[in-house]
């Protein structure tokens, strides 16, 4: 039984009197605790798939079920809530609060649902406890992006989505970076989705989702992952 | 061409902060409007008055006085100081027509060139002829030929109307103490000629000089002299601006003069304000702009004035709508409610102030503008074409407070750090809310305060059923032996001179009445009930306040023989309409006077007597329930003003909150979408943004009480001279004032929170703009 379950998944925008399929009536399905990587071009719909599984989208046709839960039929309030207890957000610009010290960003999530990790531990995890006390603006972007993910796994989500998480980091940080999430997701064992347009990471997941204009364009499963490190970019 | 682009530009960026600038719009407009508005009230009301009194060549003081001899007269005029003098006879005199009004009347001759009427039409032609007040034949329908039945001398006398006119002296035509505000249908003058009196009462007679003094003179020294000279037969002196016409006027320009120098102050503080945190958002979020600006070589000069153009056509436009909008909003709709009789409908506008508003305007829109600007200019066009550098966070005082800060929640400690990092948009609320406040709260307390005056004299103070004026010829002990069926209180009400402590002279309201009369209840300050004082004299606070004396004082009363007598004021009571000196008939009768009523008050046990009130001996009675509706329909026009006041609260409550709120939101919009995205409900994020305007309204709140019993007093004091209007600020009013604005708050926040909802979360996390 697939932990999330596209069945002809449709988005359309309209812009101008133009229909665009952002996501053309694609169908596939991902395990529980696998981490995978959704590839493709700009342009190629993979925010959209990332939004829709995380509930900040609708689709405009088909069925999207998350752990038995048809989320595509949810109301706005209903999705929030699915949100707030079952989602891990990761930006690709980090989208830290400013105003809110490196502790409090990660307490800050944890605030809001039921069952959360020590916020503490989880920035020791990423390697930040020299920094609890500082603001967004004193630190790094690497460190803002281990901010990010410490936010996003303190609380305790089932799945982590993490959108281009490297794209804004040189390529030394960015390794770090998401062998800090695969390892994370591995050893709780999250479901973990990664969205990239850059090929090479795709080595390190169990599956890899290719996109494009919409459409699902193939779907590889690897049996043996590269460590995150050893990818050269 | 570049200027041209640059317009284009500007437009284009006002059009994208729509809801700003036309806030800073509304801002001007208002600021403007008021001070204009309240400038055009009292210059119309000044110069209307001025041309008035130079067109009738107003008195400066009139001489009451007991039949004058020509010896007299001659005297008066050849006092030091005294320029010209003129007598005449003026009396109040019942007319026949309908609802018993009374009209005054004055005797003019061929030769009188002080205080003539301003003919509107016709003119006094034959011996019987009149000229009456234009307002009241109005009211009452009269035109020119019609003919008007008069009680003169007790005997029905006709006079043929051959003019229209209006007086100086009744620019404010109120007949006594128990009129707050001029009813043309009640009262009004006429004017008559000296020989047509004289044959009504078979000889020539007059009980009023009027004087006009040379330049310079020294008025109180030609009072002084004018007492010693008359002695006895004079009665008292009324000078210009101490009768209730001119005195009205007076306060009234007076008041609105101190208003529009306070009033508008925080319309432009909230302007300035508005500006600021638009203009500093605006340039701010153009620094790349700028960057590229100074890097194709435009002059700091051109981009200086091009940011500070965006307030000065705000501010210029407000203006110029202001300077359309005040005077006729306030001129065109308050005067007539003043119930002044001016020469024309003219409304004046103070130009000069004007110029000056717009000025203060263009300060607090172009200059604010421009300071916003230049702290950006400052940076070199690389730096500004660099990315903005983060806002940082910034520990706040709170922290140091561990036990405090570490049990507040994180939305919580979010909210303290925002609005202590935008102290500006924080002070730009409270004062606007304070400003709200205030005003709702200005007006709530006039309306209470007034609305009190009624019932004060009509309900608290007096307790009789009918105030029956007697005829001249009934006395006291005629009264006593009548036995009317009821509780009956005689009065003797007088106009007496006084001379207070500091030697100036007036003519005060002389109530003398019988202790303990159960008609009468006297309170004080407090509300309780106090008794006349025995062996000396009570007067009202307000009049104790105009004589600058206290209890303990003495003032010097004249009595009927001339002489001056001093009489300790021993008590002060509070009166909130007909301000005045009272004392027992027994002190009157110690002073070595004779106590002689002028009025009954009556409580009739069953019916009013018909016969006695038909008699003769009645001149006239009233109500207490009709004098009582009589006040409380004069005193409506406070209303318009509590309306206008709450009105402009409410404006001013909307675009601060509105635009606080919409800055607050779109300055953190990422933050917001974030906090959505991580599974925050809209509840929680919009209580997020709208706490802090909850935090401004309760502090706004909070801090416009004092201001609006500041604003209430400055417009209760100005108001009447007979009216004393404490404002009390009761718990009901604070409580209604902060509901209504907690009611614009919430509408605000709803209007917001609707905006806030349409806002699309993925688009704004795509990039960081
Ligand atoms: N809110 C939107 N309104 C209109 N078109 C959109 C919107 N979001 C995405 N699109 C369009 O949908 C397509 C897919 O977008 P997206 O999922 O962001 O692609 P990717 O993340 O692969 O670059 C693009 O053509 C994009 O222009
Ligand atoms: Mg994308």
């Amino acid at each position: 039984m697939d932990f999330i379950r596209f069945e002809n998944v449709e988005r359309e925008y309209h812009v101008g009197g133009h229909v665009i399929k952002a996501v053309d009536g694609i169908s596939f399905g991902i395990r529980k605790g696998t981490v995978n990587v959704v590839l493709g071009q700009s342009g190629a719909g993979k925010t959209t798939v990332l939004n829709l599984i995380g509930g900040m989208d609708s689709p405009t046709k088909g069925r999207i079920i998350v752990d038995g839960q048809e989320i595509s039929s949810m109301s706005e309030y209903e999705l929030t809530t699915f949100r707030r207890n079952k989602i891990g957000f990761v930006f690709q610009f980090y989208n830290l609060v400013p105003n809110l010290t490196v502790l409090e960003n990660v307490q800050l999530a944890k605030e809001i649902c039921s069952d959360p990790l020590d916020s503490k531990e989880m920035l020791i995890k990423v390697g930040l406890e020299h920094r609890l006390d500082n603001f967004p603006s004193q630190i790094s972007g690497g460190e803002q992006q281990r901010v990010s993910i410490a936010r996003a796994l303190a609380k305790n989500p089932q799945i982590v989505l993490c959108d281009e998480p490297t794209g804004a980091l040189d390529s030394v940080t960015g390794r770090k970076v998401l062998r800090l999430i695969c390892d994370a997701a591995y050893s709780m064992g999250k479901t973990v989705i990664i969205v990239t347009h850059n090929a090479m990471i795709a080595h390190m997941a169990d599956t890899v989702i290719h996109m494009k204009d919409g459409k699902i364009a193939g779907i590889e499963y690897n049996d043996e992952q590269m460590d995150a490190e050893a990818i050269v970019w | 061409m570049v200027v041209h682009s640059l317009f284009t530009k500007s437009i284009r960026d006002m059009r994208k902060s729509k809801v700003q600038f036309i806030s800073i719009f509304i801002m001007a407009v208002l600021s403007v409007t008021i001070v204009t508005g309240l400038d055009s009230m009292w210059k119309t009301i000044g110069e209307q008055t001025d041309i008035m009194y130079a067109a009738s060549e107003i008195s400066d003081m009139w001489v009451n006085i007991s039949n004058p001899s020509e010896k007299e007269l001659w005297s008066i005029s050849r006092t030091k100081g005294v320029e010209l003098a003129e007598k005449r006879f003026v009396i109040n005199a019942l007319t026949g027509l309908e609802g018993r009004p009374t009209l005054k009347i004055y005797t003019i001759s061929r030769s009188s060139r002080l205080d003539r009427p301003i003919i509107q039409q016709g003119g006094l032609k034959s011996r019987g002829g009149a000229i009456i007040d234009s307002s009241f034949a109005k009211e009452h329908g009269l035109k020119i030929n019609d003919t008007i039945e008069l009680k003169v001398n007790g005997r029905w006398t006709g006079f043929k109307i051959e003019g229209l006119a209006m007086s100086s002296e009744h620019i404010y035509s109120v007949k006594g103490t128990t009129t707050i505000i001029p009813d043309p249908q009640k009262y009004g003058f006429i004017i008559i000629s000296e020989d047509m009196l004289k044959s009504i009462y078979g000889q020539k007679i007059y009980n009023q000089v009027c004087i006009k003094l040379s330049a310079g003179a020294d008025a109180a020294a030609v009072e002084a002299e004018i007492d010693k000279v008359l002695g006895d037969n004079l009665i008292g002196i009324v000078k210009r601006g101490e009768d209730s016409s001119t005195n009205n006027v007076w306060s009234n320009i007076s008041q609105f003069r101190t208003l529009a120098a306070i009033f508008p102050l925080m319309f432009f503080i909230v302007t300035a304000l508005i500006t600021q945190s638009t203009m500093l958002r605006l340039v701010e979020n153009q620094r790349g702009q700028i960057g590229i600006l100074k890097a194709l070589g435009y002059t700091k000069g051109r981009i200086l004035w091009h940011y500070t153009s965006y307030g000065m056509y705000m501010g210029l436009l407000g203006a110029i709508v202001g300077l359309l909008l005040g005077p006729n909003l306030f001129g065109r709709v308050l005067i007539p409610w003043l119930k002044l009789t001016l020469a024309d409908d003219r409304i004046l506008v103070n130009y000069t102030n004007f110029i000056f508003s717009l000025i203060l305007i263009l300060i607090c829109t172009g200059g604010i503008s421009l300071y916003a600007c230049l702290r950006l200019l400052r940076d070199s066009p690389s730096m500004l074409l660099r990315d903005k550098p983060p806002k940082e966070g910034k520990h706040i005082f709170l922290e140091a407070l561990p036990k405090l800060w570490n049990r507040m929640r994180f939305s919580r400690k979010l909210i303290a750090r925002n609005t202590l990092r935008n102290k500006l948009r924080m002070a730009m609320s409270i004062i606007g809310i304070t400003g709200c406040t205030g005003l709702v709260v200005a007006a709530l307390t006039l309306t209470v305060m007034v609305n009190g005056i009624a019932g004060h004299a009509y309900e608290t103070t007096y307790k009789y059923d009918q105030k029956i004026l007697l005829d001249e010829k009934v006395d006291s002990r005629f009264i006593r032996n009548i036995r009317l069926d009821g509780t009956v209180t005689q009065i003797a009400e007088t106009a007496a001179a006084v001379i207070s402590p500091d030697g100036s002279r007036t003519m005060k309201m002389l109530s003398v009445f019988p202790q303990d009369s159960p008609l009468i209840r006297l309170t004080d300050m407090d509300g309780n009930l106090v008794r006349l004082a025995e062996d000396g004299i009570t007067i009202t606070r307000k009049l104790a306040e105009t004589l600058k004396v206290k209890a303990g004082d003495s003032i010097q009363i004249k009595r009927t023989d001339g002489s001056y007598v001093y009489a300790p004021i021993r008590q002060i009571i509070y009166m909130a309409t007909g301000q005045g000196i009272f004392m027992t008939d027994e002190y009157y009768e110690s002073m070595g006077e004779t106590f002689k009523p002028t009025a009954i008050l009556v409580k009739w046990n069953n019916k009013p007597d018909r016969a006695f009130l038909q008699s003769d001996n009645v001149d006239e009675y009233v109500d207490r329930v009709s004098q009582m509706k009589d006040v409380k329909a004069s005193t409506r026009v406070v209303y318009i003003a509590a309306v206008l006041l709450i009105f402009m609260g409410g404006i001013l409550a909307f675009v601060v909150l509105y635009n606080s709120s919409m800055l607050n939101f779109s300055e953190r919009i990422r933050d917001l979408t974030t906090l959505k995205v991580l599974g925050f409900y809209q509840k929680e994020i919009r209580s997020l943004v709208l706490t802090e305007n909850i935090l401004s309204v309760i502090s706004g709140s909070i801090l416009g009480v004092p201001v609006g019993k500041v604003i209430a007093d400055i417009i209760a004091r100005g108001l009447d001279d007979q009216m004393d209007l404490v404002s009390r600020i009761s718990f009901q009013t604070v409580a209604v004032s902060g509901a209504i604005t907690l009611v614009f708050a919430l509408i605000i926040n709803g209007i917001a929170a609707r905006k806030m909802k349409n806002i699309d979360m993925l688009e704004s996390l795509k990039s960081v703009e």
